[in-house]
């Protein structure tokens, strides 16, 4: 079973669709070719859940991250290579033989362009399959991590029946019989293996492009250890779509396995929050992440609650969206799944006696499952203080404000302990608010 | 100076909305012509803030709703003579000269549409003369001591005029010669065009005032009475939504001695429709037009702002809660202008955590309560902001829509009662969910 986020939790982080603002799958959308797309678009919908083949992927865009190697098509290449052989069928020569002949009668009969056109296209094709060997030739022939897909890409050109293609490097065109007998080879005998091929290179597309992205920006590779421990480990911590964005470090594990955090409403708990949710995303991705250095156990799931969107046409308010939302964390906590929940200042729509009540109940019961790491933030440090006398498994943690004269300024740098901090007041002084209600108050009786 | 308020109370309230969508607009939008229809927009758009002029435009209406009288024309009329009166163009005047044997041939196979316009507008015009010197006799009796008088004496002065006299009394229309006709397109068409267009600009103030007053009779709404502006006092009774079906009344007075009604409830328990028929109720009341609810008088205000569902503005970076604050801002910004103003907040601080919202609440509120000359309707979650301003300020006016329980569901009246509501349904929620049950049936609590 694969490593699961619902839909929530990717809207909270956003994380999927490279057309959306900022969203992390825009990030890494710089794939050359239509089927490194797919192929990308699938690594974000399916993460991995096993810790072997994350780490197999990951010490893959490592390896290309060290080559510095640049993909050697145009998307407009690539094309004409996947159009030739998905059109077309070629079941036997004769067909093909009739197919091209036929072609070439009609152009010395009406001047039809398609047999110059079919000629053109197939030594494109060999042009291109050409310069693809001398790029993979050029790979040094070392232990790596993609050394089995690099043998394998040999392996096809390898074959006795394509080695014509060293034979015609530059070729410009082609007479009658080597064109039947070329386009018989390239789309009949040799169909699957460039078929194969093809996918080879959309592979190679996407490992190209995510380990320059993550080489750019400094990223780091993760490295996942069985999930029999419970443990994250992420230093230099950061969000990977925040300009100028500040590290910090989080250690959790089964003994602390509940991150407390408080801090002012400006202070970066939310942003904390969501670039600890994206790098365990992206770690569970074999991508690249925003820290310094990472080590984790594979997760069973990603739960968020961030920004719980109002369903009031359901007639749901806020605080019902809420606890449904909580409902249905604690069935999957329920099912014996191993999680990472993320609950950003839960129960706003409610008064404060409820919201205290509610948020101890509900983080006490969570974090008596050691399996599963919780990040939790509130404005309610009542709750932080009972807690701190009942469990011995929370790390307490605040995002801290320094005053600097009435102007608020925010260090982004994690400490210990409790913070009181709230500048939804000062807010509303230094907007004048309140003065400017009672400038020229009238008195009346 | 005018009835000031922004679109954010338009949509609020649902007032304008748009087309084909519910709103309050629609409600009355049952005029007959499409000039009474671009007054009644007209009027919906610049509330009155004058109480004389909104007494006499409500009892111009009552007077119409008590008569039941009917719109007296045809609109096919309307729409012809709106044609013809368009064609400003003088060549297409009709002269006597053109009366030769091409035209009359013409005219026979029906090829003429030209002329045909402009005989049916003049037949049209000369009907609608009739039909309004009709009405006006019907009405001038019991119209006397209503301030629709004045209009109606204006219009009766117009239709004096001997040029128009002549037409009221014409017996033959469909026998007129194209000689006469000729004469009467020169006479209605361009010498006395500025009187049709008067004509007709009665007739569609006729049609707002008939078709409002009709909606009065078909919902059984009420005309509030409006009173000096210097008495800061509305007195609200049964008033309801006016969209919302089996809606139920209620009664609050608000006055300088209770300026601020503040609300408490469970989220389900009809705050936020509460809020807003107040608001309907208020605005409505400056057009001078009739209100969903049994009774009602107000002191006539400068305006109404209302924050009922602010748009989160994600784009600019800024969070709900800072939207809020600048909302909160743009209206302080209008009571320090020293004007008299009905504001509502609906939620106050629902973007931010319990305890800022707590502070925000009661600092706002306090600082509210001294515009003694301003009515404020607030309403929150946070039920312990309630219980300072209780002990802070002596007129604030603590009201609450009670939700009963019926074993585990909530039922609820949506009738007002004073105080403040002591429900509290968080953690009945979560109970009701299981959600700690849930949480610990789990069996491997730590790994082994």
């Amino acid at each position: 079973m694969s490593f699961f986020a619902d839909k929530q939790t990717l809207d909270d982080l956003n994380i999927p669709g490279r057309q959306r603002n900022n969203s992390i799958a825009r990030l890494f959308d710089t794939v050359v070719t239509s089927g490194g797309r797919k192929l990308l678009d699938s690594m974000f919908q399916r993460p991995l859940s096993n810790a072997a083949e994350i780490n197999n992927r990951s010490s893959i865009f490592n390896y290309f991250a060290r080559q510095s190697i640049t993909f050697p098509f145009t998307a407009d290449e690539f094309g004409i290579m996947e159009d030739y052989l998905s059109s077309g069928q070629r079941s036997s020569l004769a067909a093909s033989i009739v197919n091209v002949v036929s072609k070439k009668v009609l152009q010395i009969a009406v001047q039809d362009k398609e047999y110059v056109q079919l000629n053109t296209t197939v030594c494109q094709i060999i042009g291109l399959l050409n310069k693809f060997y001398v790029f993979v030739n050029q790979f040094p022939n070392e232990q790596s991590a993609y050394k089995e897909q690099l043998d394998s890409i040999k392996n096809i050109f390898a074959d006795a029946g394509l080695k014509w293609l060293q034979n015609e490097t530059d070729v410009k065109r082609l007479s009658l019989v080597k064109l039947i007998r070329y386009d018989y080879l390239l789309r009949a005998d040799f169909k699957e293996r460039l078929q194969e091929l093809i996918e080879m290179i959309s592979l190679l597309d996407v490992y190209i492009a995510v380990s320059a992205v993550g080489k750019r920006k400094g990223f780091c590779y993760a490295y996942a250890l069985p999930d029999s421990r419970n443990t994250i480990t992420v230093t230099g911590i950061y969000h990977p779509i925040v300009e100028s964005a500040i590290g910090n470090t989080l250690v959790m594990h089964q003994d602390c396995n509940v991150l407390f955090l408080t801090g002012a409403n400006m202070a970066g708990k939310s942003t904390l929050m969501k670039s600890f949710g994206i790098a365990v995303y992206l770690a569970h991705m074999g991508f690249p992440v925003a820290a310094n250095h990472m080590e984790f156990s594979v997760k069973d799931g990603l739960y968020s609650s961030i920004n719980v969107p109002d369903n009031l046409s359901m007639g749901y308010s806020h605080f019902y969206a809420e606890v449904l939302r909580v409902k249905t964390v604690a069935q999957e906590v329920a099912a014996d799944k191993n999680l990472i929940v993320i609950f950003d200042e839960l129960f706003k729509g409610t008064n404060v006696k409820d919201a205290y009540d509610a948020t101890l109940a509900i983080t006490g019961a969570f974090s008596e499952n050691r399996n599963c790491l919780f990040v939790i933030s509130t404005h309610i440090i009542e709750v932080g203080e009972t807690l701190r006398k009942q469990y011995r498994n929370f790390r307490f943690a605040h995002l801290p404000t320094e005053m600097d004269g009435s102007i608020p300024r925010y260090t982004y740098q994690l400490k210990d302990g409790i913070t009181s901090d709230r500048h939804g007041m000062m807010i509303i002084e230094n907007e004048g608010v309140l003065d400017l209600i009672r400038s020229k108050t009238k008195s009346i009786k | 100076m005018s009835f000031k308020t922004d679109t954010q109370t338009l949509e609020d309230l649902n007032l304008l909305g748009k087309p084909g969508r519910e709103s309050v607009f629609n409600i009355y939008n049952h005029t007959n012509t499409r000039g009474g229809a671009d007054i009644l927009e007209h009027l919906f758009l610049y509330p009155l803030s004058d109480a004389v002029a909104i007494n006499n435009r409500s009892q111009t209406i009552q007077y119409f709703s008590r008569e039941k009288l009917a719109f007296p024309f045809r609109s096919a009329s309307i729409d012809s003579a709106e044609v013809y009166l368009g064609m400003t163009d003088k060549r297409t005047m009709l002269s006597r000269e053109d009366n030769n044997l091409s035209r009359k041939f013409s005219q026979l196979i029906d090829a003429d549409s030209g002329y045909k316009l402009i005989y049916n507008g003049i037949i049209a015009i000369i009907t609608i003369l009739q039909n309004l010197s009709d009405f006006i006799e019907k009405v001038t009796s019991s119209a006397s001591t209503t301030p629709y008088q004045t209009e109606l004496e204006k219009i009766m002065s117009l239709l004096a005029h001997s040029d128009i006299t002549v037409l009221i009394a014409e017996k033959k229309i469909n026998k007129l010669s194209y000689a006469k006709i000729a004469d009467l397109d020169k006479l209605l068409r361009f010498t006395n065009l500025s009187k049709i267009k008067e004509v007709l600009a009665f007739i569609y103030q006729l049609d707002v005032y008939v078709s409002v007053a009709a909606v009065a009779l078909t919902y059984n709404y009420i005309f509030p009475k409006a009173l000096h502006k210097d008495e800061h006092t509305i007195d609200f009774t049964g008033v309801y939504h006016p969209l919302v079906k089996h809606a139920i009344g209620n009664t609050i007075r608000i006055s300088p001695q209770s300026n601020i009604v503040f609300l408490t409830g469970a989220n389900m328990a009809g705050k936020s429709t509460f809020m807003k028929s107040l608001g309907i109720a208020l605005y409505l009341a400056h057009l001078g037009f009739p209100v969903a609810a049994e009774k009602m008088e107000f002191s006539v205000r400068d305006g109404i702002y209302t924050t009922i569902n602010l748009p989160d503005d994600l784009s600019s970076g800024n969070s709900h809660f800072y939207a809020e604050v600048l909302r909160v801002k743009k209206v302080a910004k209008e009571l320090g202008a020293n004007k008299n103003l009905f504001i509502i907040f609906d939620e106050l601080f629902r973007g931010t955590n319990v305890k800022d919202a707590y502070e925000g609440t009661i600092a706002i509120t306090e600082a509210f309560a001294e515009k003694r000359n301003c009515m404020f309707v607030v309403s929150t979650h946070i039920i312990e902001a309630g219980e300072v301003l209780r002990e802070r300020c002596a007129n604030i006016n603590f009201v609450y829509l009670p939700t009963r329980m019926d074993i585990n569901t909530p039922v609820y009246t949506y009738k007002l009662e004073p105080g403040i509501t002591a429900d509290r349904h968080g953690m009945i929620i979560i109970n009701n969910e299981r959600i700690l049950e849930i949480i610990r049936s789990r069996k491997n609590k730590t790994i082994s």
